[in-house]
């Protein structure tokens, strides 16, 4: 181990400096004596022999310092010096260390904290059993039927089951409360690879029915709701009027399929309940590829099951059924929403990283041409180029850390605060400082610290060759262009981010003016979640209603109250695949799918949808009357572009009866403002009491609520009396669900602009800082200008041109860059295209016009140079 | 105050690496001190060898550092404090490495100069 006893050398020789010196004396002094000893003997006198050996050795210094070479401590001894003389430095100048501190951790802290959170929401494993080998299915299909076959078939993927977001009633200490659970197959846990840290999962035989009455908890609601109770296992519990058993906590980081689930029970599967299987109910598919299967073998395989599992259902489904279904990384599909966002904040703040890096350079570059003198004469007495540089990069690595260190702080501030400004994304309650994050901020301190050091680099470059007298110097000039790049540089990023921006800004510009369709102020909107016992049947159900009506109307203010089977906006999908008459299908063809909302007949006139030819619904349509629908403006258009379509009828593929078209109503945007999928033709409305929910299961349904300035707790409050089994949730205005739909773009804009604030704030402080410091330097000229007549407003405009060149200089760049970068946010754009000229104007006008306001200051002080003083002061 | 120290050159009149032999060759029987180092090679040489103080302390030190030597203070028997250097036991195999190396290269300069 010849290379630890090396090693530990080396530590004793920077540890015990002090005693290898004494020895390094001794040693030479001993052999000063033995020659002097030597030189006795010859007979000379005490002070000959003393002369002698001082000349027989030499220069005892030289000797010293050869010997202390070879210890290999040298670069340590240096570092050491460096940094103490580099703190010395800085501490003797604090207000620029302050800025320069302050303005790296800003920029470190955003760079961080966005990019932990990109990486923590994007790239870090799911904490599931070899979790790149979960996949699920892109634009797939869901249902109780279509999934559990799938599972059946497909020999290459272990296919599980389930149906998020399922809002359970639970009866827990005498009180009604929401609980978001999942329904899932048996298998669920085996797919992920996943166990529960209490108790057991489900066994095959629970998914059927009457078995089915296990529920698993999760942590947060084995500690919160359930109090932690150690005897949980066993504990009956009331799910939907249902008694469930509790069979098993999850451990405390199993967030599936949502973070914010709570229970899982198992889904109950019922072959010989057709309209159940092959219903509406989404049971989606996840999977994981067998052992090794891979991911382009999956999707090989896909498309003959989904041609097998298609002649199933008891009706027929168009051909084009599944075909579009792609098989993705479960890791990559969770993501794909928030993919976009969090991308572009993350190159936004690494913009920013090197604005605020830039504009350190310059301060920094301001000061070593205030030390020239100090350099020259360092080099004059024998220091190399290559060590003073040394000495310059080790202040930089001190800023570097320094700014680092108060960067993290910075950092953990904003990803506390962050989850509440990113609205949904998903893995956000993952997010920590751990480990990654430490290797984060290295990375970035080392990034921080190359950039910073590059100008040294150049400028040393540059002044090699050059005689520095200490005078007046020549190598200002070259120091002023690498300034005046800097602050272009700045910038340049700083118009990226503004564009940025801009183009998100313009964004929710455009969703606010998109109409919606519905034009109600005061209608207050929420689910209603109804047990089974409730709607049985229809006309149980449509009483049980207008029970609702009359409790939810006997609160004081309410004017109206309606229900339909779902809220405009928010991305939840009913649809129903249709025939159309006058529109006859090639066999084979796919079916025609129309938007499919119930509505009470007063929903038009709540959320003030116009009628736009034929009548709306009235309280005559009833379940045994005709059936009627309303089609939108756009459906109308669609199918019948000549002629009125009243009167013509629509027949669900599913049934035999046709529906007779009595109106026609203003569109609405009832999936987003974006608009509807793709694979929607029309929308169709239908009388709520021709089409109640009839379902053996919890029923949801949404209410609109007419009034204004009321309380919900008087909603819930007034319900609660009265049907103490019923929960409402989710209140709100009408202008607060249109608000939530814009949330992911709004939350971008937000901080994208913050961001881009911030950088032209650095960078217009850089350009502030680079043309006075410039202007300073050439008072004498200015004052010879002056004198040789120049007006005031010539002198002004001599800087003020250089802040134009820089702005200019700096917008042209930070297009080209913007262009590059504004991929990321094309997914987020909406009603304008990537390269939207408004914004690519808009971003470089402010910075232009940014860049002369901080010239203003330099440009007056310029042009007010007085001559006589400025000349004799030479 | 900084000094450039990297470009000092070291000269000696003996071949590139013989010092390091000689050295490792005079302490492989018994402990020496720096001063007696010098002495026994100059002597074993017939005063052909004049080591120098600059090369010799230098090189002792490099040596330790790559730890082939080890160094103790203790005694002389004149009653002196001085440092005593022997061999390690890595220094041991370096010197029958460098034995058979200058043993090469020392017959290879007979077959030059004087060949058979």
């Amino acid at each position: 181990m010849l290379w630890l006893k090396r090693l530990r050398l080396r530590i004793r020789s920077i540890v015990q400096r002090s005693a290898l010196e004494r020895d390094l004396d001794q040693e030479l002094q001993f052999h000063m004596a033995e020659q002097k000893a030597e030189f006795l003997g010859q007979g000379l006198t005490d002070s000959e022999a003393e002369l002698a050996m001082r000349r027989s050795f030499g220069n005892a210094g030289v000797v010293a310092e050869q010997c202390r070479d070879q210890r290999r401590s040298r670069w340590f001894e240096d570092l050491a010096g460096d940094t103490r003389f580099a703190c010395r430095t800085l501490l003797r100048a604090p207000g620029f260390t302050w800025a320069a501190v302050a303005t790296l951790a800003i920029g470190i802290g955003a760079n961080l904290a966005f990019f932990s959170a990109a990486y923590g929401v994007l790239f870090r494993p799911l904490p599931y059993t070899e979790p790149d080998r979960l996949v699920e299915l892109d634009l797939g299909f869901g249902g109780v039927g279509p999934t559990t076959a799938l599972r059946e078939m497909s020999g290459l993927v272990d296919y599980a089951g389930y149906l998020a977001n399922v809002e359970a009633t639970a009866q827990l200490g005498g009180e009604a409360v929401r609980l978001r659970t999942a329904s899932v197959t048996w298998n669920l846990a085996t797919v992920l690879g996943v166990a529960p840290s209490m108790g057991r999962w489900f066994d095959a035989s629970e998914e059927s029915a009457g078995r089915h009455r296990a529920v698993v908890v999760s942590h947060r609601m084995w500690q919160e709701r359930l109090r932690g109770d150690p005897g949980v296992l066993g504990r009956q519990i009331l799910l939907n009027e249902e008694p469930f058993e509790v069979v098993g906590v999850m451990p405390p980081g199993f967030a599936f399929p949502a973070a914010a689930t709570e229970a899982w029970t198992p889904i109950r599967i019922d072959p010989s309940s057709r309209g159940y299987m092959w219903g509406d109910l989404n049971l989606w598919p996840i999977g994981r590829l067998r052992k090794g299967a891979t991911l382009s073998a999956g999707q090989a395989e896909l498309r003959p099951i989904v041609d097998r599992i298609r002649p199933m259902f008891p009706w027929r489904m168009p051909d084009a059924w599944g075909t579009s279904s792609s098989l993705v990384l479960h890791s990559q599909a969770l993501v794909k929403d928030s993919r976009a966002k969090l991308l572009a904040l993350a190159a936004a703040s690494l913009l920013l990283l090197v604005i605020a890096c830039g504009n350190v350079a310059n301060l920094l570059l301001t000061r070593w041409v205030r030390r020239d003198r100090e350099f020259a004469v360092r080099e004059a007495l024998g220091a190399g180029r290559g060590r003073l540089l040394r000495q310059v990069i080790t202040e930089n690595a001190i800023l570097a850390a320094l700014g680092g260190a108060v960067g993290v702080t910075v950092a953990g501030v904003l990803l506390s605060v962050l989850p509440v400004f990113l609205g949904e994304v998903p893995r956000l309650h993952e997010l920590a400082v751990g480990p990654d994050a430490a290797l984060l901020a290295i990375a970035t301190m080392l990034i921080t610290f190359l950039i910073l050091s590059v100008a040294p680099i150049l400028r040393s470059k540059l002044r090699r060759g050059q005689l520095v007298s200490g005078g007046r110097n020549t190598s200002l000039r070259r120091t002023n262009r690498i300034a005046l790049a800097l602050a272009s540089l700045q910038l340049a990023l700083a118009t990226s981010l503004l564009i940025g921006a801009g183009l998100m800004g313009r964004t929710l510009w455009q969703l606010a003016n998109v109409n919606s369709g519905i034009q109600a102020s005061r209608v207050v909107t929420g689910t209603v979640s109804v047990g089974p016992s409730r709607c049985a049947t229809a006309d149980r159900c449509w009483a049980f209603l207008q029970d609702l009506n009359a409790t939810l109307g006997s609160v004081p203010g309410v004017r109206g109250v309606n229900w339909s089977n779902g809220i405009p906006l928010v991305k939840q999908t009913s649809a129903m695949s249709v025939d159309v008459q006058d529109h006859p299908k090639e066999p084979g063809a796919p079916a025609f799918v129309l938007w499919h909302s119930t509505t009470t007949p007063g929903y038009f006139g709540a959320l003030g949808i116009p009628l736009r030819a034929g009548r709306l619904f009235s309280d005559a349509d009833t379940s045994t009357s005709l059936p009627v629908a309303i089609i939108s403006e756009s459906t109308a258009k669609r199918f019948w572009p000549k002629e009125s379509p009243i009167g013509k009828t629509i027949r669900p593929v599913s049934g035999k009866v046709g529906r007779t078209v009595v109106g026609v109503v203003a569109d609405v945007a009832h999936y987003s403002l974006d608009g509807f999928p793709s694979w929607i033709d029309g929308v169709q409305y239908v009388p709520f009491e021709q089409a109640p929910p009839r379902s053996a299961k919890t029923v949801q349904l949404s209410v609109f609520i007419e009034g204004a300035a009321i309380q919900n707790a008087e909603f819930h409050s007034a319900i609660r009396k009265r049907f103490p089994d019923v929960v409402v949730s989710g209140l709100r205005s009408i202008g607060e669900v249109r608000d939530a739909s814009v949330s992911n773009r709004r939350s971008t804009a937000w901080l994208l602009s913050l961001l881009a604030g911030l950088g032209l704030l650095l960078g217009v402080v850089g350009v502030y800082g680079v043309l006075t410091q410039r202007a300073i330097q050439r008072t004498r000229e200015m004052g010879i200008r002056i004198a040789l007549g120049a007006a005031a407003g010539e002198i002004a405009s001599i800087v003020l041109r250089e802040a134009l060149l820089v702005g200019v200089v700096g917008s042209f760049i930070g297009v080209l860059v913007a262009l590059g970068l504004s991929r990321f946010l094309r997914a987020l754009l909406f009603g304008i295209a990537e390269n939207d000229p408004v914004s690519y104007l808009i971003g470089p006008g402010i910075l232009v016009a940014t860049a002369l306001l901080a010239a203003g200051v330099p440009a007056y002080r310029a042009s007010q140079v007085d001559p006589v003083q400025t000349l004799r002061s030479e | 105050m900084i000094v450039d120290n990297h470009s000092v050159a070291r000269s000696s009149d003996l071949i590139q690496g013989t010092l390091d032999l000689l050295i490792l060759k005079t302490i492989s029987l018994e402990p020496v001190h720096g001063w007696a180092i010098a002495k026994r090679i100059q002597q074993a040489s017939n005063d052909v060898l004049l080591v120098q103080q600059g090369s010799l302390y230098p090189a002792l030190h490099r040596l330790e550092q790559q730890g082939w030597i080890q160094s103790e203070t203790r005694e002389t028997a004149l009653g002196r404090v001085a440092k005593f250097y022997s061999l390690t036991r890595h220094g041991r195999k370096q010197l029958t490495k460098e034995l058979e190396q200058w043993e090469r290269l020392s017959t290879a300069i007979g077959l030059v100069v004087n060949p058979v």
